[in-house]
């Protein structure tokens, strides 16, 4: 379970530039049309980071760095939601919040 | 021979018929009466070529009678009738033969036998015709003033519309003064109106119209008389009052769905309802609060008493409605996060530009199965909203929040004594019935009685309004033409055969059938009043001595109509 608490990363990622992944529509078709299409790629990563859990969202991290940035997915976005640059502030948002080791 | 020219048409309906049917047969079968003068077969006979092919028929053979073998007497009756009247022939001379839902369609595993079928149910139609006399309808004439009963906004403006088309206007309220629920409104979506305001609009509108008589803390209480003439007794205020009206128009409205005591928390402090929120929200100057303390994040459930086991419908409202509350907290609150856990977002027509925008300005929406709603946990000084997200992959979330909006829907008002009156007839879901929601969507199946708004089902404003508005054209179509035509098919008492026994009296269901004494020591006798009559045929079989008669069913049509099924089929 994951509780959603007001220190959510959500604030720090619009502090980096303009997220909007909140604006999905949870449609789908990124996923479908992703060359990549891992399992998170790239709607669910869009919906942990929209959220705001950042566990999972770290979790991810290998998904959020292998994106090919081809945009594909945005230019089908019936929501207008344009995911590689929410590609890039989760990589900037990662490599700011690094996943500490044990 | 009965001396009739009969023409008789047996239909093919595409296949529909023919193909279980042998309509050559019924054909030749029709061709034996000598009263029948034509009998054809037709593709479609309902087709606007075919009906014209009858119509000179009916000028070339001179035909005074007319038998048609299609469908169902409740599809093309008034097709038929008015084809009949367009030639000339009165259309109470033409009888419908159904032999498609009553044959064709309910026999397809025996040709042979759906064939005899049909050929027996066209004699019965020609025996029919043969008794068939030319009848004239009643007219009446109409009283040029409605009731409107319910004075939000959807009876206020069908009152005004009403008013406007030149008739009086009796407005009855139950309440204090007009405005319903809009009246309590602050903004509406989609554009943010203040609904006081525009019940202030109303007010003045009504005002301004000395046709429209209004009676607040009122209630109707009887209901008589005939169509386009009715008697209503109306309580306001403490006083009786009597009007005559040529028409009702229902608009009262629903009542809120009140959520039990711990449904989803209800009861609990932060556990609000869709309507106290609004308020909140419309008292709401500057910082967005609950009790004092700043609202930094709230959770909306929508679905609240509406498509489960109790209230099956969709509310249609609420979802437009709960989206456009939470583009108002974005307006006071711009951090405040808000949750929307919803089954099925339903933002149709253009409300869908608001949940768009409500996307972009930071709600986040989050979906729960039908049969895993979402759980409220109400601690001492917290709330926690806990569910499987179906778009987090059903993962369980969990939500502490200051305030929980329960987007509560709409639900049938309770008032007994009204569908009393006016016999309203209502629904499985409790609202009231219309006859076709596409074709005839304010008119009810209890003549002179129509309902708009959202006492027929949930409705937003602007479309209670628009229904309000349909019922006006459909009150005017009726009463400004100043008579009605009324249905001759009614019962007739032969005088001189009637004992005035009063047996008839009893069995009229409309209680339009009384007993005249002439004095003098004459017997008194049943009349019975044509515009109250329905033509049910209740009084037919009650009567002793066979003294009355239903124009259109006549016993000697009927008996023959018996003769002509008893009539073997030699095939």
């Amino acid at each position: 379970m994951t509780t959603l608490t007001p220190s959510l990363i959500g604030p720090e990622l619009a502090a980096l530039g303009d997220f909007d992944a909140q604006a999905c529509m949870n449609c789908g078709i990124c996923t479908a049309i992703c060359p990549l299409s891992t399992d998170v790629l790239p709607r669910r990563l869009m919906r942990y980071a929209a959220l705001g859990m950042a566990e999972r969202v770290r979790q991810e991290e290998e998904a959020v760095f292998s994106c090919l940035l081809c945009r594909s997915c945005e230019e089908n976005c019936p929501a207008g939601v344009h995911i590689t640059e929410n590609v890039r502030l989760l990589r900037r948002w990662l490599l700011e919040h690094p996943r500490r080791l044990n | 021979m009965s001396g009739r020219r009969i023409g008789v048409y047996v239909c093919h309906c595409g296949g529909n018929i023919s193909d279980y049917v042998d309509v050559d047969a019924v054909v030749a079968a029709a061709r034996e009466d000598p009263d029948v003068v034509v009998a054809r077969d037709a593709m479609f006979t309902c087709s606007d070529l075919t009906q014209s092919e009858i119509i000179s028929d009916i000028g070339e053979h001179g035909l005074d009678g007319l038998v048609v073998a299609s469908c169902s007497p409740k599809l093309h009756t008034f097709t038929f009738r008015e084809m009949a009247k367009r030639a000339g022939l009165n259309p109470y001379e033409y009888t419908q033969v159904n032999i498609r839902e009553q044959c064709s369609w309910t026999h397809t595993d025996d040709h042979e036998g759906a064939t005899r079928k049909a050929i027996s149910l066209v004699r019965a139609g020609i025996a029919n015709t043969k008794g068939s006399a030319p009848l004239q309808p009643t007219q009446v004439t109409t009283t040029q003033r409605a009731l409107v009963v319910g004075g939000g906004v959807t009876g206020m403006r069908a009152a005004i519309g009403l008013a406007d088309t030149g008739l009086e206007v009796v407005l009855v309220e139950s309440q204090d003064e007009l405005g319903g629920w809009v009246g309590t409104f602050g903004p509406m979506f989609p554009h943010g109106t203040v609904g006081k305001d525009l019940v202030a609009r109303l007010r003045e509108d009504i005002g301004r119209r000395p046709s429209i008589t209004v009676l607040t803390r009122g209630r109707v209480t009887s209901r008589a008389g005939t169509y386009g003439n009715y008697q209503v007794g109306v309580d306001a205020d403490g006083a009786h009052h009597d009007f005559e009206v040529g028409q009702v128009v229902v608009a009262t409205g629903f009542s809120a769905y009140e959520p039990g005591p711990g449904e989803h928390g209800y009861g609990a402090p932060g556990v609000l309802t869709l309507v106290q929120f609004q308020e909140l929200l419309d008292r709401t100057e500057g910082r967005l609060a609950y009790q004092g303390r700043s609202v930094e994040s709230l959770a909306y459930i929508y679905c609240v008493g509406s498509r489960g086991p109790e209230h099956a419908y969709c509310s249609r409202y609420c979802c437009s409605a709960a989206v456009h509350a939470s583009l108002r907290v974005a307006d006071v609150a711009p951090t405040a996060r808000q949750y929307h856990l919803y089954r099925d977002m339903r933002t149709y027509g253009r409300n869908e530009e608001m949940f768009t925008e409500s996307r972009r300005r930071g709600s986040l929406y989050m979906k729960f199965a039908d049969d895993d709603p979402p759980v409220v946990e109400t601690g001492t000084d917290s709330l926690t909203v806990r569910l499987h997200d179906l778009l987090s992959a059903g993962e369980e979330l969990a939500l502490p929040v200051d305030l929980v909006v329960l987007v509560t829907g709409m639900v049938p008002r309770q008032q007994d004594d009204l569908v009393g009156v006016l016999k309203l007839p209502v629904g499985q879901d409790g609202f009231f019935n219309e006859i076709h929601p596409k074709l005839r969507p304010v008119e009810t199946v209890v003549d002179g009685v129509n309902i708009c708004g959202a006492c027929q089902g949930p409705k937003t404003s602007a479309e209670s309004i628009a229904s309000g508005l349909a019922a006006v054209t459909q009150v005017a179509a009726v009463l400004k033409r100043g008579t009605a035509d009324l249905d001759p098919q009614v019962a007739t008492v032969l005088a001189e055969q009637c004992t005035g026994c009063g047996d008839c009296t009893s069995a009229c269901p409309f209680g339009a059938i009384s007993l005249f004494g002439s004095g003098n020591g004459a017997k008194a006798v049943a009349r019975v009043d044509a515009a109250g009559c329905k033509g049910c045929g209740a009084c037919v079989p009650a009567c002793p001595v066979d003294a009355i008669d239903l124009a259109g069913y006549t016993d000697h049509q009927v008996r023959g109509m018996i003769d002509a099924l008893a009539m073997e089929v030699a095939r």
